[in-house]
């Protein structure tokens, strides 16, 4: 192979190893894996020595095999907070090496800025001496949005304060590892590193198990440790994540860690404040919070004292902090921290506190509220970035090289309106790092994401990071830009590595799940997952059989087909559809049912339940197993490619496209049969699915069976019926025979060996609530059971007789009756069990409105 | 002279409220020239949780929750203070100069002044701007003292603005202050301090009461006195001085401080959140100042 492709000043010895992976570092760059001269630095000599026997082919199927675990795993990164606009985490397969020695000045360096960010933060919070000995400009704190005067006094002033620290490096022309800015509020990025290298470690076992890299579960470990000592309550802490929602940016890092860890995860609406203590929703009542790692910002946390606005805290929450009841990691106010311009006062600050030099240096920063910098700044636009000293969503850097004489002039203007409020920064080049792309290695540029713990008096830094990369022809590192991906970061260690899970830092073994690990919410949503995925489910059922009927070979009679049509309206609630006045004889129905099925907007289509399932699932992201994300994500596939399935003039029959759905969702139900534990997220989610076939059938079976028709029509609809109860085979083998009404209705309501007849769902449904309610008999029956009880002896008590019999008006008039009452019975006990188990509570709301607005 | 001041809040809700969430800054603070002698604080229905802290500019303050249903919630506290009587006005001439406290802002020697560059910057309710500036700008001669030069302003706000209870919001802008020449006492303070400040001087806000009196002959109604606002300036090197804009005079023995902060943001009398309740809420403040 064209082995002097790998630079131009590539000497022969070098490129020999290099037999089939291309690699060209640009001029002028620092490389990570390669010198100047074009060698192959060391300590990666191995690794690419590896990946090049992989091969092009080897290396490309291993990305891809990354990438499909990452999907099965859920992993994404939902940059924009859209609701279905997140982006699947990416991961290079070709890791990130630090050296040992290399990596021993980072962590002494991390752990260092650590204890000085912690030393800030409380001095500001406190003493105030940093301002007072004239270390820092009292503006560049006072006038910091981060720095938040109702927490001020809150910590004991002689304890760490910053729990977490994450710290983005990149390495300069120079070759040396330089800080560009510091995340204090609630750090994001351990958890992908974590998913990085899980990943990594069933993509390249045995090199990854070779190289001596250094493991990430010490960290966790402190990590764990450091949260469960925080508790000012005394005996075993509960401790939670608290996440903005299912739609935050960094959602499946939530799930991930809550798992990993082995703590609830909770929104702002599961927690409540009451008598001064932090508590926990959940089904059997409040659980008292001693611990929340949180990962909503600071202001979002409390509308009594911060953000008024804000749905995404728990009000009350500062008193409780402030009566010393709960713990918050990071501290809430530790915003303050966040301001880039503290970058240009580290080596004064450090001087100020240690009495020594800082040992990582920051990226050189000047801070416009000082005029000095200001007039070099301003007279050095093209060569720096600018950044704003208060972190906002949605804005970035600005490269003052890049920018039109426009908007060069209306950055101008603002820097002069609000000079305090930026920094620039010298615009380094960072260094590149060999990059897989589909068929070579590219260099790109990288940033790398740092993180420690607070951890007995010190600080623990993980051995690791979280390794970004640019786009494609980028110059720099935009976290969500098109085309950025991610890597492991491999730190090697001189010697072999002693392996560790977070295990064995387990007091007791968990004993399966209790109630009290999760928030009533969660338990709420797998109800509506139950409900949700049936209701598609049999919507799904019935438009495959119409069609099927529709396109037999034998056209069908008018009043079959409307009545099949209308069927379909009235099961999934979408009038007035087939009801609609100009219901003309043969005017064709497909663009009807194919916007039942996919317009997503309409409320009761088939894309509507899924969305509304497949929302529900999210919020109960924790609780199902990867098995059931990768049926999910299929589901999600199938979504997107069924409009195109169901085209007019596909090849495809219409019910065939809607096979992969029903598969899906009975994979789901498969799942939660064989591998949820039973508890009481199982039990709600199974209650969910229960009632909704119930309503269902009651529907599908009055719409279909109740309007009489005659012999040879009747045994459409009752083949109809069988087929969407899944029962026409049983049918056929056990009676032999035509279908008649009365055996149907047998089968179909009251077999209590089908699992789809109504007889069936009701006896599960009682031995759910049961289960759930206790079996005492000296203790009255549950409003949702008697509901239920008098649900299932009306069904007993019915005579498939009777029920056939027809009256001179042509209707089933018994069977009217008898499924109208069951259809209300089984939603007043949804609506009971509802009342009784989840919380209805409003948003919250500020008894005086004082908001004010910020832009004014 | 000890004053006895009794601030009843009553809300009624439609529905039931069945959480709320509350900080009061009612309680009166101490200041050079006034001491609270005791402060009592009834919460109907029962608080589960009353407790008094004080806040970064050291102000007192009570956060209270309920935890139970309410439809009805009323908040009476009761305070005894002493006032010192000063002659403020003796001081105005007296003093550093514009000129002299700009310069001495900038160096910021003691700590006073560099603790008063708190309130210099912008604020949640006050932003500087130069049609503030603009304004304020024909009292500030740089010769002439500082304290005289706000005493100045404080006649002109009084001069050109009309007090209309009517005009203004808790959040009506300052620039519509500015633009209609309307509003009330936390306006003409807002619009003050957003003049001070736009000039480089350190100005904050001051909640508190006044002591009204009856017209001659007539007898004081119980309930008609309410809260009040100014504001305070500071001179470097002289500390603090008080001002009231709505009545156009330094405050000297009438009117007692509960809080001070940047902005009404910082010291808002009852700050809360509640849950459920909806439908209509209603809310009844009284207020009394009684000489003891």
């Amino acid at each position: 192979m064209a082995t002097d492709n790998l630079t131009p000043t590539q000497p022969p010895s070098v490129a020999a190893q290099s037999a089939t992976l291309e690699y060209r570092p640009r001029a002028g760059r620092y490389d990570e894996a390669y010198t100047d001269t074009g060698e192959v630095r060391p300590h990666w000599q191995y690794v690419l020595n590896a990946l090049d026997q992989l091969g092009p082919a080897g290396l490309e199927s291993r990305q891809r095999k990354a990438q499909r675990i990452l999907r099965d795993d859920g992993a994404n990164y939902n940059p924009t907070g859209g609701e279905q606009q997140s982006r699947e985490w990416g991961l290079d397969p070709v890791p990130l090496l630090i050296g040992s020695e290399d990596w021993s000045h980072v962590e002494a360096g991390l752990s260092e800025r650590a204890e000085l960010f912690d030393l800030i933060l409380r001095d500001l919070y406190g003493p105030r001496e940093l301002i007072k000995s004239r270390t820092l400009p009292p503006e560049l704190v006072l006038g910091h949005s981060g720095f938040l005067r109702a927490c001020s006094g809150l910590g004991a002033p002689n304890e760490q304060q910053l729990i977490l620290h994450a710290v983005d490096m990149v390495r300069g022309p120079d070759g040396q590892i330089q800080v560009v800015a510091d995340r204090t509020q609630a750090p994001s990025g351990a958890g992908y590193a974590l998913e990085n290298r899980m990943v990594m470690s069933r993509i390249l076992p045995s090199l990854i198990r070779d190289s001596q890299v250094h493991r990430l579960a010490l960290f966790f470990q402190a990590l764990r440790r450091k949260l469960n000592s925080l508790s000012p309550n005394g005996g075993s802490p509960r401790v939670v994540i608290l996440t903005p929602g299912a739609y935050s940016e960094t959602y499946f890092e939530h799930t991930y860690l809550a798992n990993y860890l082995g703590y609830s995860l909770v929104q702002g609406g599961d927690l409540t404040v009451r008598d001064g203590y932090l508590w926990m929703k959940s089904l059997d009542g409040l659980h008292r919070v001693d611990v929340v790692l949180r990962r909503v910002d600071d202001t979002w946390c409390d509308p009594v004292e911060l953000r008024g606005d804000s749905h995404l805290g728990v009000p009350g929450l500062l008193e409780v902090v402030r009566a010393g009841h709960v713990a918050i990691a990071n501290p809430l106010g530790s915003g303050v921290l966040e301001n880039p311009a503290l970058l240009k006062f580290m080596p004064q600050i450090s001087e100020f506190f240690l009495g020594r030099q800082l040992s990582l240096a920051s990226t050189q920063t000047w801070w416009l509220g000082d005029p000095e910098d200001r007039h070099f700044a301003l007279d050095n636009l093209d060569k720096l970035v600018f950044k704003g000293t208060q972190r906002r969503p949605g804005q970035h850097s600005i490269f003052g090289a890049e920018l039109s004489e426009s908007q060069r002039k209306s950055l101008l203007k603002e820097l002069m309106r609000n000079p305090a409020g930026w920094v620039a920064q010298s615009a380094n080049l960072p260094s590149t790092v060999p990059v897989w792309q589909s068929t070579d290695l590219t260099p790109r540029p990288t940033v790398i994401r740092g993180f420690a713990v607070a951890d007995e008096g010190s600080y623990t830094v993980m051995s690791g990071a979280l390794t970004r990369v640019a786009g494609e022809g980028s110059q720099v590192v935009v976290s969500n830009q098109l085309g950025a991906t991610s890597k492991d970061t491999w730190v090697l260690a001189s010697e072999p590595q002693r392996f560790t899970t977070l295990r064995d830092q387990q007091t007791a073994p968990l004993t399966g799940e209790q109630s009290s690990d999760l928030p009533s919410r969660v338990v709420e949503n797998l109800f509506w997952m139950g409900r949700y995925s049936e209701r598609a489910e049999s919507s799904t059922r019935l438009l495959r059989t119409v069609f099927m009927q529709l396109n037999s070979i034998n056209s069908l009679p008018d009043s079959v087909r409307q009545q099949l049509l209308q069927s379909v309206t009235e099961v999934t609630g979408t009038r007035p559809g087939f009801f609609a006045p100009p219901a003309k004889e043969g005017l064709d129905p497909e663009p009807e049912l194919i916007s039942v099925i996919l317009d997503a907007n309409r409320y009761g289509s088939v894309c509507s339940n899924l969305n509304a399932m497949l929302n529900c699932t999210e919020e109960a992201r924790e609780m199902l197993s990867g098995d059931t994300h990768r049926v999910l994500s299929d589901l999600r596939d199938t979504i997107r490619e069924l409009p195109q399935q169901l085209q007019p003039g596909s090849l495809s029959a219409p019910e065939e496209a809607l096979d992969p759905v029903i598969t899906s969702l009975l994979a789901l139900s498969g799942l939660s049969q064989e591998s949820m534990i039973r508890g009481f997220g199982w039990r709600f989610l199974e209650m969910g699915r229960r009632l909704e076939r119930t309503l269902q059938s009651t529907l599908l079976l009055r719409s279909l069976l109740v309007p009489v028709l005659d012999d040879d029509q009747e045994q459409q609809m009752l083949e109809a019926a069988l087929m969407c109860g899944e029962v026409l085979v049983t049918y056929r083998r056990r009676y032999r025979s035509q279908p008649e009404m009365r055996n149907a209705l047998i089968l179909l309501l009251l077999d209590r060996s089908n699992p789809r007849s109504l007889q069936y769902q009701l006896s599960q449904l009682t031995q759910h609530l049961y289960e759930l309610q206790g079996g005492d008999s000296t203790s009255l029956l549950s409003p949702e059971r008697r509901k239920l009880l008098e649900a299932r002896t009306l069904l007993q008590l019915s005579d498939a007789d009777q029920l056939a019999e027809q009256d001179s008006d042509g209707q089933r008039v018994a069977l009217d009756i008898m499924l109208g009452q069951l259809f209300i019975l089984l939603t007043e006990t949804s609506n009971l069990i509802a009342g009784h188990y989840f919380e209805h509570q409003r948003n919250p709301q500020r008894l005086v409105n004082t908001s004010w607005s910020d832009d004014e | 002279m000890i004053y006895r001041i009794r601030h009843i809040t009553r809300y009624a809700y439609d529905n039931p409220v069945s959480q709320c969430y509350n900080k009061a800054h009612l309680l009166p603070r101490n200041t050079p020239s006034q001491r609270c002698l005791d402060s009592r604080i009834s919460i109907a229905p029962q608080a589960n949780w009353l407790q008094e802290h004080t806040d970064y500019f050291g102000n007192r303050y009570c956060y209270f929750m309920l935890n139970e249903p309410h439809r009805s919630l009323e908040i009476d506290i009761t305070s005894r203070i002493e006032v010192t009587p000063m002659q403020p006005e003796n001081a105005l001439d007296l003093g550093c100069s514009v000129e002299d406290a700009r310069e001495r802002l900038a160096l910021a020697a003691d700590e006073a002044t560099l603790d008063a560059h708190e309130f210099l910057l912008d604020s949640a309710m006050i932003r500087a701007s130069a049609p503030l500036r603009e304004y304020a700008e024909p009292s500030f001669a740089p010769q002439r003292s500082l304290l005289s030069a706000t005493r100045d302003l404080t006649r002109r706000i009084f001069e050109d603005f009309t007090y209309d209870p009517e005009f203004s919001t808790i959040a009506t802008p300052l620039k519509d202050v500015l633009k209609h020449k309307r509003g009330v006492c936390q306006d003409f303070a807002h619009l003050a301090i957003g003049c001070l400040r736009s000039l480089g001087f350190p100005a904050r806000y001051v909640s508190g009461y006044l002591e009204t009196l009856p017209p001659p002959g007539q007898e004081k109604l119980v309930g008609a006195d309410a809260s009040h606002a100014w504001f305070a300036v500071y001179s470097p090197g002289d500390g603090w001085f008080e001002f009231d804009p709505t009545n156009d005079n330094m405050p000297a023995g009438q009117h007692i401080v509960t809080a001070w902060g940047r902005d009404y943001a910082d010291v808002t009398p009852l700050q809360g959140v509640i849950f459920d309740g909806g439908g209509e809420q209603t809310l009844e403040v009284s207020v009394d100042v009684a000489r003891v």
